[in-house]
């Protein structure tokens, strides 16, 4: 944390410039950044941000008139009230969210490396407007469903803070022992993270290695298709993975090298990724623009070993959009 | 006050990529196209309103200074409006209110947005990036470092919508509304996605962005412009004897901001109620007692198709809780009471931010004169939680 810089190196370019030929013309392109450092005061905020840091407490504005608690305490006077002062006051660290949460796979470029992850509202104990907040769940992936409106949540503190809104996300609290859900400023690293592990595959029949070969071959076809579209070699310009798909059936490996995309019978020893889906339809259907590699994740159909790939993801979801597009057109 | 009306309009296509331009050209390109429709001069127009959302799309802070030499109006009125996703709306309500006051007799109003020259180099591709910037948008306090975005807000008004209607939206219904949208944009020359008709069963296989929402049932973002010309009564009606085309009065304008912190007394989570509020007022102003009665032509700001069916509710089309009915009652089919989105909506037509609404509005302008017909109106929504809603009502008479 001490070493971490407010921008990350890797998301900054190198500072140069290169052309791209339109109708014969040409045009210039320079890697090029606005920015601005700030020391930026969180001003009558501070209590709020300290205390979160400095004492796992939760604070809120209380208006001293009518009683409205406010959470997070945005306003140090109360614009219902003829703007009556507020006065800070500890809220509950339990509280349910106020509708079902979003949850987002396709994150902006800050956020690529936490796909998938929801954020949703909170109305904690003692507090009436609701605290924006993160959601995790401690076994596996997220997706729909495990959030609702009315799910009751616990707040967790991270346990390395620095006084920002990230210093704190949510879990269910049907996820949590009774006495953490009691617990105050319970913490990140008392949590049972469930970890990654690969799912296991059932052993093949001779039908599934016959259907493997099959939909292999028909997989390598589509990939030379996909090589061979103008817009589906764009979506995967200036990026190359190797990753293993396991299936049922046998192992494909599938490469993605700056334009080309290859499918093949095989195995690879250090993949970038690796998919385990018991079917290879699934994979078939979702590169043919008949289902989404997304939506497998979401219903379990298919796992990925890096969350992080999601953009390697959306890359050949991109490209069989693409392809399907340039049937039309 | 005096009555306003449209007597120009232009576009620009709509590109989800245009290297060979700046901001600037397209800026020109939409006025000077817009002054030929009205049969104007630059000379002839008092000043300008600008529609331009984001500083960080065109990599400047004040990105409309430039402009005003670009487009021939050194030395006149200037002022710049950006308010999120309903900026280009929210810069005709504007120039509307100088021309209504008879502060100027006519004035043009331009959006121009060059939203994709963001670009990300972790992942290779434009669109993280240009999310990235519009996430500076959410609430720099408490939410942008929580990875707010404009998809993950939205979603949360709708899915508190859901929560409360738990049979609307349903996912075969938001899939017919944006294939019928596709279908829609063939008509429209400078549609982004003019030419990619998409069915219903590849919208419901399309990919999760952000849950619920499917990649095809998003606006997409562009590169483009658009520009009015709106003139005060007396100087419209000569502008309109002069281009032998019909005045396009704007009868009302209506707008609301609501809170962007949610709970008691603040934003109700499952409603789009400054939508509701704008078209309330945008009526009264108008004098329209019954919408889907009154009203031929809606251009509604479809960022996301369930926010389009809610915002088509919020405006009184259909009841809360069977949004779903503007397809399964055939509202917004072919041969039903009203067009809605005729030339593809933003799904299609694609979403040049500050541009969008004033293309909207020449949508809007082309469907009434080309169809003979009375009334549309025009909407615009934007910020975090679908928090500002604009309508204004365009009529024909």
């Amino acid at each position: 944390m001490a070493d971490a810089k407010v921008i990350p190196l890797e998301a900054i370019p190198d500072a140069r410039s290169e052309v791209v030929n339109v109708g014969g013309r040409p045009y210039l392109l320079l890697n090029d950044a606005m920015f601005t450092f700030y020391r930026r005061s969180m001003g009558e905020f501070s209590p709020f941000f300290l205390a979160l840091r400095d004492e796992k407490r939760i604070l809120g504005a209380r208006c001293t008139r009518c009683g409205l608690v406010r959470v997070p305490p945005f306003v140090t006077r109360c614009p219902d009230c003829g703007f009556a002062p507020t006065e800070l006051v500890e809220v509950g660290d339990v509280g349910q969210l106020v509708a079902t949460p979003p949850v987002t796979y396709f994150a902006n470029s800050l956020f690529q490396q936490q796909v998938p992850f929801g954020r949703g509202r909170a109305i904690l104990r003692g507090a009436d407007t609701a605290l924006s907040v993160n959601l995790y769940t401690t076994r596996g992936i997220l997706v729909p469903g495990i959030f609702r409106k009315g799910t009751e949540v616990k707040v967790v503190f991270r346990s390395e803070r620095k006084g920002e809104i990230t210093d704190i996300f949510c879990v269910p609290t049907a996820e949590l022992t009774p006495d953490q859900v009691a617990k105050k400023g319970l913490e990140e690293s008392e949590l049972d993270w469930e970890r990654a592990t690969e799912p296991p595959l059932p052993s093949a029949t001779a039908q599934d290695a016959a259907r493997f070969h099959e939909i292999a071959a028909q997989l390598s076809a589509l990939a030379r298709e996909l090589s061979a579209n103008e817009r589906a070699r764009r979506d995967i310009a200036n990026w190359w993975r190797t990753i293993l798909v396991k299936t049922t059936g046998g192992t494909l490996v599938m490469k993605i090298a700056n334009g080309d995309l290859t499918v093949e019978e095989g195995t690879a020893a250090a993949p970038d990724l690796v998919m385990v889906v018991a079917d290879p339809a699934v994979l078939l259907n979702a590169l043919a623009y008949r289902g989404s590699l997304t939506q497998a994740i979401m219903t379990g159909k298919l796992w990925i070993s890096k969350n992080v790939e999601f953009t390697t993801v959306f890359k050949l979801e991109r490209m069989a959009r693409s392809l399907a597009r340039s049937k039309k057109a | 006050m005096r009555r306003v009306g449209i007597v120009g309009a232009a576009v620009t296509p709509f590109k989800a990529r245009w290297y060979e331009k700046t901001y600037y050209e397209l800026a020109q390109m939409a006025t000077a196209a817009a002054l030929e429709d009205a049969g104007l001069g630059v000379d002839d127009v008092d000043g300008v309103v600008y529609g331009i959302y984001n500083d960080i799309f065109q990599r400047a802070a004040i990105p409309e200074h430039p402009l005003q030499a670009v487009i021939g109006l050194e030395n006149k009125f200037g002022v710049r409006v950006s308010n999120g996703g309903a900026t280009g709306a929210y810069a005709m309500s504007v120039a509307h209110a100088y021309l209504a006051a008879e502060r100027f007799k006519t004035l043009l109003v331009l959006g121009v947005e060059k939203a994709t020259d963001c670009f990300d180099f972790q992942s290779m591709s434009a669109t993280p990036e240009v999310i990235k910037t519009i996430g500076w948008s959410g609430d720099s306090f408490f939410e942008q470092k929580l990875g707010w975005t404009a998809s993950d807000s939205y979603a949360e008004v709708v899915l508190a919508y859901m929560d409360e209607h738990p049979g609307d939206l349903k996912p075969e219904i938001t899939a017919q509304v944006a294939a019928q949208l596709s279908q829609q944009a063939r008509d429209n020359e400078f549609a982004q996605r003019r030419f990619d008709q998409v069915t219903p069963e590849e919208v419901l296989n399309s990919r999760i962005v952000v849950y619920p929402f499917k990649e095809l049932e998003i606006c997409v973002y562009s590169e483009g412009a658009a520009a009015v010309i709106m003139a005060e009564e007396q100087t419209a009606k000569a502008i309109a004897r002069n281009t032998g085309k019909p005045v396009i009065w704007v009868t009302g304008v209506g707008e609301a901001n609501e809170p962007s912190f949610a709970g008691k007394n603040h934003k109700i989570m499952h409603r789009i109620l400054s939508h509701h509020l704008a078209a309330k007022r945008a009526y009264e102003m108008a004098g329209i007692k019954n919408p889907l009665k009154e009203i031929d032509v809606i251009e509604l700001h479809d960022a996301f198709v369930h926010q389009l069916e809610i915002s088509m509710a919020e405006m009184g089309f259909v009841p809360l809780g069977r949004a779903d009915s503007v397809i399964e009652e055939g509202l917004m089919m072919p041969g039903g009471p009203i067009l809605v989105n005729p030339s593809g909506g933003l799904l299609y037509s694609g979403h040049a931010v500050g541009a969008s609404n004033i293309m909207s509005a020449w949508s809007a302008r082309r469907e009434l004169i080309r169809r003979g017909l009375r009334r549309a109106l025009v909407h615009g929504t934007g910020s975090t939680v679908a928090q500002y809603g604009v309508v204004l009502i365009l009529e024909q008479r």
